[in-house]
């Protein structure tokens, strides 16, 4: 589903030269459920914002859905990011001044389709995360909670095949953030290849494929589960397998 | 898209009160310019109907002289000026004459319509000497001078008035309004329609007007002379002619004035009041504008968080920068709105007696002149949004 190729990625400002990622190497099959995690600046965003096209590679390839990610020209990605990828973040992101359905249309105003076919799609990725009875709330009526799964609603409104979610339950206590783990769940379970950044080894231990990464070297990919035996093959033979990193973020 | 924006917007409207305020007032202002000129270009566009080039102005105040005594005195100032070889043609004209700023108006009727009515007595020349064309009829001749003659030339604005597009030559008017107790004798018979005739200037509406023949008593009411001189008269002329005329009217006062003078004087009246309206709201708008563009530069500055989530939904770059651009219109649009509801009552009310689309024409310009305003000012600020980049602005906060 995603392919990444020799990725490095360096921040240039004009004093200093970040090596954010150094040459990852991933491929996330259809239908995974993947965590990455690592310490704090260790390149994770930086690694999901590549694979969602809304940061360009300074060196390597990437391929979203087979289609190699040829020209980086504002309009095609635009276009990927809109139709193949649901964005979910820690912060949330919605829109304050717009309702939570107005909120979770918003992907579809950006492909062609008519007002009440996105008022149905928006309504239908509301009933899924729970949410059809507060469509007409605004955001700050909501919890936290409340707005992640708003958030949800909105990255799968347009029915993409890939999810990012960075740290989608950063900013949740533990009853909130497993509400949201089993909506993730139960959206892999329906097809959905997910990639979720998180810090917490709980979150993580429930998805199918944990990817480790230590100052923006990838540092450990391993299999969990019993979904592990499903079949897989995983790309890079030589990958190290469990590897015991510090996960806890580092000063 | 556009009702998205149209939500959004409207859920902002509270932090948006100045702006929208301010985009009614500049409106308002602007309505009251483009009426003002589109008035003014209007009228321009009629011609006055009258030729006053190389024609001087010779006013005559005869100080306390008896009106029996003046009637007589102008009449024989006239056949002097016609004795000159420089003069082409003379005529005697009442003192609301062309770009002088005398009016004198009152009420006519048909007997059905009433209308305002420019009232000029004039001479058998006038015609001549103005080159004013006689449209329909003729002017006033020898046969009109006989004291139980009662006739009058019209313009055509008076026509109009009166008699719609029906014939008016043979028909008979008078002063006063359609209720008003007339005798048979009281009226008059037209027996010339000219065009138009504003006598002050291009820039006077094109005034309903009517001529009549200056005789019997009404000779002493023509105390102006218009005098076509040919081209090239000079000011030795002009100290000839009031040194001769002064001795035929002895302590009267003589006041010589070129008409293409006091043309440019009378357009300076509308011209200059014009002009400075223009330059305050001008300053006005620029005003507007500038804070227009702060407010939407710092509101892009504070909404990154917002573009940078847009742009991961699937909006480009210049996605982004059309949204800004359409936000500023929906708000323009609010304003506008309001804006509109006060606008309209003047052509509705018929305030100042302007013609409804004097306020039409204007209102559509003002709001063109708005949007484009506003999307002037949007273009900057929005091309900067659509440079924002999303995997940084998303992960600011
Ligand atoms: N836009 C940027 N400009 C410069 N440096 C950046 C930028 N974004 C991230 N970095 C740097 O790249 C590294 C990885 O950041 P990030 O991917 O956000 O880490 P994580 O998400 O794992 O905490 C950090 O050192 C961070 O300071
Ligand atoms: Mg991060």
């Amino acid at each position: 589903m995603i392919t990444l190729q020799n990725i490095e990625k360096v921040y240039r400002t004009s004093s200093i030269e970040t090596l954010a990622l150094n040459n990852i190497n991933i491929n996330i099959r259809k239908g995974e459920f993947v965590s990455i995690m690592g310490p704090s600046g260790c390149g994770k965003s930086t690694l999901l914002n590549i694979m969602g096209l809304l940061d360009e590679p300074s060196k390597g390839s990437v391929a979203i859905a087979g289609q190699p990610v040829k020209s980086y020209r504002d309009k095609e990605l635009a276009a990927l990011r809109n139709q193949k990828i649901g964005f979910i973040f820690q912060s949330f992101h919605l829109i304050n001044d717009l309702s939570v359905l107005d909120n979770v249309e918003i992907p579809l105003l950006y492909r062609p389709a008519n007002g009440k076919s996105r008022l149905d799609h928006a309504k239908e990725a509301l009933e899924k995360v729970g949410l059809s009875n507060r469509m007409k709330h605004f955001p700050r009526q909501l919890s936290g909670g409340q707005k992640q799964r708003v958030a949800i609603a909105r990255a799968i409104v347009g029915n993409p095949e890939i999810i990012l979610a960075d740290e989608p339950t950063g900013n949740l206590d533990s009853a909130m953030g497993n509400e949201i783990m089993s909506i993730l769940q139960s959206l892999n379970d329906d097809g959905a290849t997910i990639i979720m950044v998180t810090h917490d080894e709980s979150m993580a231990k429930k998805t199918h494929r944990l990817i480790r990464l230590f100052d923006g070297t990838q540092v450990g990919d391993s299999l969990l589960q019993g979904v592990a035996g499903a079949g897989r093959e995983w790309q890079g033979a030589s990958m190290p397998s469990v590897q015991t990193l510090p996960s806890t973020p580092k000063l | 898209m556009l009702t998205h924006l149209f939500k959004l917007m409207w859920n902002k409207k509270r932090t948006h009160t100045l702006l929208i305020v301010e985009i009614i007032a500049s409106f308002l202002v602007l309505f009251g310019v483009t009426s003002l000129i589109v008035f003014n270009l209007r009228n321009y566009q009629e011609p006055i109907g009258f030729a006053y080039e190389n024609v001087w102005t010779l006013n005559f105040n005869a100080r306390d002289q008896p009106d029996s005594t003046v009637g007589e005195v102008m009449q024989r100032v006239k056949e002097r000026i016609q004795t000159y070889p420089q003069v082409e043609s003379t005529t005697l004209f009442s003192s609301n004459a062309p770009y002088t700023m005398n009016m004198s108006n009152g009420d006519v009727t048909n007997g059905n319509a009433r209308t305002l009515s420019n009232q000029y007595r004039t001479d058998l020349d006038m015609a001549k000497t103005l080159n004013v064309p006689v449209l329909e009829g003729r002017w006033f001749n020898k046969s009109d001078e006989s004291a139980d003659v009662r006739t009058m030339v019209i313009n055509t604005p008076l026509k109009e008035a009166l008699f719609g597009d029906e014939p008016a030559l043979g028909k008979q008017i008078t002063f006063g309004g359609p209720g008003d107790k007339h005798k048979k004798e009281d009226y008059f018979t037209i027996v010339g329609v000219i065009g138009n005739f504003k006598t002050q200037g291009e820039y006077m509406t094109n005034a309903p007007g009517l001529f009549q023949l200056n005789k019997g008593e009404a000779r002493s009411y023509t105390r102006t002379a218009l005098i076509k001189v040919k081209p090239g008269t000079d000011a030795s002329f002009e100290a000839q002619l009031t040194k001769d005329l002064g001795m035929l009217t002895k302590d009267w006062n003589i006041e010589v004035s070129y008409m293409e003078n006091q043309r440019q004087s009378t357009h300076n009246i509308t011209l200059v009041p014009v002009t400075i309206f223009l330059i305050i709201s001008g300053f006005l708008l620029i005003n507007v504008a500038l804070g227009l563009f702060g407010v939407l530069n710092v509101s892009i500055t504070k909404r990154r968080s917002e573009i940078g989530l847009r742009r991961a939904l699937g909006a480009t770059g210049n996605g982004i920068s059309k949204q800004f651009v359409g936000e500023i219109w929906v708000l323009a649009t609010f304003g506008l709105l309001i804006g509109l509801l006060f606008a309209v009552q003047f052509p509705l009310m018929n305030v100042f007696d302007l013609k409804a689309d004097v306020y039409i024409t204007a209102i559509v310009l003002s709001v063109v002149v708005i949007y484009l305003i506003v999307t002037l000012c949007a273009v900057f600020p929005s091309r900067q949004a659509a440079e924002i980049q999303p995997a940084v602005a998303l992960h600011e906060e």
